[in-house]
């Protein structure tokens, strides 16, 4: 046991059985605070009944998988570990971020802006690096941008968020 | 209307020019989704909604219905071609694929593969077209009891068969349930989990939750691996010399009895909630490996014989037809990609159930005429076009997936023209990346998501009708002998690796 090292895959389901354990505490808690019309509906069949018996199943659940972690993990099943490179890591990172700030900027800056900036930065950060080609990707970038803003906003009539180029636009 | 008469409507509402131009462009889309590993026909479904939203209801589901066709047969290119299965429901396609063009005969390989793909569509709708109206008059006489036993069986289905681990698949179910009681309380207008957020009292969009947890989700997972040298470049398969389909008349009657008995079981497991295609191509695959009469003289499958794609491609291909029967009759998906049909039809105004058949009906039929015509296009775009198809598989990934992304952006966008549905698909995209990472499975908490308010609803009316008593729950016999095999399930389920450990003390007494 000493020799082992502590990975990530070896107390995956003990991380996920507590975390889903406290999260089920506290869906029952609100739960028991959801309001109730005792008029309208016996107590049998009120709105709390069903979110606390999937809290309590949520509950009993996790005690399972706690259980089931603790055995995988004292049993060493001695198979090779593959580790997250950091690499990876980043890039997982930097999509999220990507994602995180295009929905930001999307209501600010229109559909038009925002798409060709995060397409270009989102192939950028996926593209293997001996694959990188910058002017192939924004042209890429642009290119698909009108063809989806002449689909939807012109073609379907649909509502796209508007910025400073669809206001030039018209649209 | 008689049934010859109904089926002449289906027809005129889908034959039209902008029927028959959806539904060419569906199929070569969902080609594209099903040959390149990673895209499936859920999420081809889930970007083409959007472009839906403005449309007709018929033409609406006539281009998802060609997306669906041509999705799940797209994969046995790259399943022949790369050895790499498109989508899990063409693994099997794979053992006996490759061989063949190791052999030389990728040609004869895809168009059996395609031909057989075609007569598992036909076979199962027109299964589907006389079964289901049976099905669903049954149905018209549910209530409340058999609607929750319904919707309880089909949950447990899924949450102990689709995962390796039992209690992963119930806790992802389980989840799925509780972020469908978020928002305004059906029965009583009351306010669950909405925190005083107004976005929130409508609750989490059915299309949201999907789009995020299987194109966002997808998209954060790529962006692990995009790094990782991957220079596989699909080689175009020669086509020359090769007469109809590649393959000889003696052939095809040859694997008529093999086609015929994959696509029951095709059929019979898309009916099944919770199996699916994957399934189907696997065990039609063992049935035909182990019924297989000619193993001495041509070798066994598995090492390069049509036997073993006829099996696979009919039996997945089949399992639309049976994936549709609960989904019209009923109202309930089986998988994911029924589950995003679901969503189109609830977004369209129709609502899946004995009562559709009613209301509805040139809009059902024009579904299982749109399946009908969507495979003839899909036999002959599929072997004929296979040169375009092959030249977009190496279209690479880093490129492919953030056009996605965008695409799902928009979809979520349009829900509600405001952020509010973006930020939910994030939120689940993050949600759909946990559950990867901690090996949970996704499909449990999407039926979790979407079945829940209906075994919920159901169970809250049945108990204020019976003043707070279970008993006539088990009263009904349809409901009961749903309960009870949802009740066999898990105890078989769960008393699995007890009794692998006796078979294999036995084994090793011996």
């Amino acid at each position: 046991m000493s020799t082992q090292k502590l990975t990530f895959k070896k107390c995956r389901d003990l991380i996920l059985g507590i975390f889903l354990l406290a999260l089920s505490v506290v869906y029952i808690i609100f739960a028991r605070q959801i309001q109730t019309r005792p008029k309208m509906t016996p107590t049998y069949a009120n709105a709390q009944v069903l979110p606390t018996l999937l809290g309590i199943l949520l509950a009993i659940l996790s005690a399972a998988l706690i259980y089931q972690g603790i055995r995988s993990f004292k049993k060493d099943d001695g198979t090779a570990v593959k580790k997250m490179s950091k690499v990876d890591l980043v890039s997982v990172v930097l999509t999220f971020a990507a994602m995180c700030l295009y929905i930001v900027i999307l209501p600010k800056f229109g559909f038009i802006l925002s798409t060709v900036v995060f397409l270009f930065a989102q192939i950028t950060i996926l593209a293997p690096k001996e694959k990188r080609n910058l002017p192939l990707f924004a042209i890429v970038a642009v290119i698909f941008t009108i063809i989806a803003f002449i689909a939807f906003r012109i073609g379907l009539s649909q509502m796209l968020p508007r910025g400073p180029i669809e206001a030039l636009l018209g649209y | 209307m008689s049934i010859g008469s109904l089926i002449a409507a289906g027809f005129s509402t889908v034959l039209t020019p902008t029927g028959i131009f959806l539904m060419l462009i569906g199929v070569a889309v969902g080609i594209v989704f099903g040959a390149l590993p990673g895209l499936s026909a859920t999420m081809a479904i889930a970007l083409f909604l959007p472009v839906t939203y403005a449309m007709a209801s018929a033409n609406a589901m006539t281009l998802l219905m060609a997306l669906f066709i041509g999705a799940i047969s797209g994969g046995l290119i790259s399943a022949i071609l790369l050895r790499i299965p498109g989508t899990p429901s063409n693994v099997a396609t794979c053992f006996d694929g490759h061989p063949l063009v190791a052999k030389g005969q990728a040609a004869k390989a895809l168009g059996v593969g395609v031909v057989f793909s075609f007569l598992g569509t036909v076979f199962s709708t027109i299964l589907l077209m006389f079964l289901s109206p049976q099905i669903a008059k049954v149905a018209i006489n549910f209530g409340p009891y058999e609607f929750f036993s319904i919707a309880i069986f089909s949950l447990t289905m899924i949450a102990t068969l689709s995962s390796g681990n039992m209690i992963k698949g119930i806790i992802a179910g389980v989840i799925g349930f509780m972020f469908s009681t978020v928002g305004t309380d059906s029965i009583e207008s009351t306010q669950r989990f909405t925190f005083g957020i107004t976005s929130l009292k409508g609750g989490f969009d059915m299309l949201a939750v999907m789009v995020g947890l299987f194109a966002v989700g997808e998209i954060i997972s790529a962006a692990e691996t995009s790094h990782h040298k991957n220079d596989e470049v699909v080689t175009q398969p020669s086509m020359k010399g090769i007469k109809g389909f590649g393959f000889t008349v003696k052939e095809f009657v040859g694997q008529l009895w093999n086609a015929l008995r994959s696509a029951f079981i095709g059929m019979g497991i898309g009916i099944l909630p919770g199996i699916g295609g994957g399934t189907s191509n696997m065990l039609a695959y063992t049935v035909a490996k182990n019924s297989d009469k000619h193993a001495d003289e041509l070798g066994p499958l598995g090492t390069g014989r049509i036997d073993g794609v006829v099996a696979s491609e009919t039996a997945n291909n089949a399992t639309i037809g049976g994936a549709m029967v609960p989904l019209l009759t009923l109202g309930i998906p089986g998988d994911t990609t029924t589950a995003m049909l679901l969503g189109a039809l609830t977004l369209h105004n129709l609502t899946p159930g004995p009562l559709l058949f009613e209301n509805q009906a040139p809009v059902v039929y024009g579904i299982f005429a749109a399946m009908l015509i969507s495979s003839v296009i899909m036999l002959f775009m599929e072997f004929f076009g296979l040169r375009m198809f092959v030249k977009l598989l190496n279209i690479p990934k880093y490129i492919l997936l953030p056009c996605i992304f965008v695409l799902c952006t928009i979809g979520a966008y349009n829900l509600k023209n405001n952020m509010s549905q973006v930020i939910a698909c994030i939120l689940f995209g993050i949600i759909g990346f946990a559950f990867k990472k901690f090996e949970v499975p996704t499909t449990p908490f999407i039926l979790g998501f979407i079945l829940g308010p209906l075994a919920e609803q159901n169970y809250r009316r049945g108990l204020m009708r019976t003043g707070g008593s279970f008993i006539p729950f088990l009263r009904s016999p349809i409901s009961l002998v749903f309960l009870g095999i949802a009740v066999f399930v898990i105890v078989l389920a769960a008393t699995k690796p007890l009794r692998q450990k006796r078979k294999a003390a036995k084994a090793a007494a011996k």
